[in-house]
């Protein structure tokens, strides 16, 4: 039977977290939210690496199976070029885009825009789905490179939950999240909350879209002003790369 | 053709990968990939699903192979926690239908059966592991092992065990404390 003197105190209580975040076993918002800590702070994922470390072992276990000789060929076709091309141009984007210029994005988009401070309707059915029901987590940081922001988003049920440190507090204007889209330009997502963690949910309007963006971003708006849904006005201050896990 | 390399071995092999070696993934991919669909295979139980998500694993593997650091884990390791967690997400995706063949059979397609030299960790590391699963009572320790190994979430375990969520989590909790301690002792 279970052992009633076996209690958890709060010191393991991360340890236990990070354990079952490597495990697996949690429910999907409380991964989604485990996943955010992860990002934030650096001793909860090293908890997890540690666990991950200690749990592999299990997988000795478990017979190895030739994959098909069409596999490889496969992998092989996929493999693109070193990567850091890419970032560079997102940061050469949003450098552009800090300073005003409209030029990248001539076609405006039919947008929704949804403002999250006010409370969502509940959803009426699940969101379309996204390509593959992901959750997807970002950093965001500033320029100087410190985090502004972490960030968690489950494609299948378009939640949301956002935890900003306190580099975004004491700003009179009000942060607006952006989703940066794989085709280029931007969609905003809606006012923040850049004093206090919260939980939204985007709807069906964005769900897709969140899904599809490769990155997000914040920026800096006048108190009382929403932007165009493509274009922020205020100074782009924070982005991440969305990352799946 | 097996391409049998010590860790040492697939520790470098990763390092030239993450460095756009395309020879050296290779040498990865030949000395790892059996596993890894061992792995993937164990979670989705249908080997087309399985491989699909092999082939996103390795790619995963490629562009992330500049970050693989040999001091704080070991590259097969390493590469199991990716595959069985793209396994997870697409399991969890919707996206698999699982279907009803018995794992059992889906081994009989194509075991070459294990090969020492892709023994997951060094001996010491599997058996310490083993020892500290043997001293939890059996139903948490095959609790955590079910787990892991077709990547199940408390809700499913519970219904399972045919016990209380609240139940399942405690089992599991206490037992992943208990093998920590005995891990780090």
């Amino acid at each position: 039977m279970t052992d009633p003197t076996d209690p958890i105190d709060g010191v393991d209580e991360d340890r236990a977290l990070a354990g079952e975040l490597a495990l697996r076993v949690l429910s999907p918002a409380e991964e989604a939210a485990a996943r955010a800590r992860e990002v934030a702070d650096p001793a909860f994922a090293a908890q997890v690496d540690a666990w991950n470390c200690q749990l592999a072992g299990l997988a000795d276990e478990i017979a190895p199976v030739k994959p098909s000789a069409n596999v490889w060929p496969r992998v092989e076709a996929g493999l693109a070029p070193p990567v850091a091309a890419n970032d560079n141009r997102r940061l050469a984007f949003w450098r552009t885009w800090a300073v005003g210029s409209t030029g990248l994005l001539a076609a405006s988009l039919a947008a929704v825009v949804v403002i999250l401070a006010q409370p969502a309707p509940v959803p009426p059915a699940p969101a379309p789905a996204a390509p593959v029901a992901v959750t997807r987590v970002a950093t965001l940081t500033l320029e100087n490179g410190a985090a502004a922001m972490t960030l968690a988003y489950d494609p299948g049920t378009g939640e949301l939950y956002l935890a900003p440190t306190t580099e975004m507090a004491g700003d009179t204007r009000i942060p607006h999240l952006w989703l940066v889209l794989p085709e280029g330009g931007v969609q905003l997502v809606g006012a923040i909350d850049g004093s206090a963690t919260s939980r939204h949910n985007l709807g069906r309007a964005l769900a897709g879209t969140a899904g599809l963006a490769n990155a997000v971003a914040v920026s800096m708006e006048a108190p009382g002003h929403t932007p165009a849904a493509d274009k922020p006005d205020g100074p782009v201050v924070a982005s991440g790369d969305l990352q799946r896990l | 053709m097996s391409a049998l390399l010590t860790r040492d071995e697939l520790a470098m092999a990763l390092g030239q990968a993450g460095q756009g070696d395309r020879a050296a993934f290779r040498r990865v991919y030949e000395a790892t990939s059996a596993k890894l669909l061992g792995v993937t295979l164990r979670i989705l139980a249908d080997r087309q699903l399985a491989e699909d998500v092999l082939q996103d694993t390795y790619l995963t593997v490629w562009r992330k192979a500049g970050s693989f650091d040999a001091s704080r884990a070991s590259p097969i390791t390493w590469l199991v926690t990716i595959a069985r967690n793209r396994a997870i997400d697409r399991l969890r995706s919707g996206a698999s239908l699982r279907r009803s063949t018995p794992i059992d059979d889906a081994f009989d397609i194509a075991d070459d059966g294990p090969s020492p030299a892709e023994a997951l960790e060094s001996g010491d590391d599997v058996r310490r592991l083993n020892d500290c699963l043997g001293k939890l009572d059996d139903r948490t320790g095959g609790a955590i092992r079910t787990a892991f190994i077709e990547g199940v979430t408390y809700d499913a375990l519970a219904s399972r065990e045919n016990v209380p969520l609240g139940t399942m989590k405690s089992w599991i909790r206490r037992g992943l404390m208990r093998l920590r301690t005995c891990l780090d002792s």
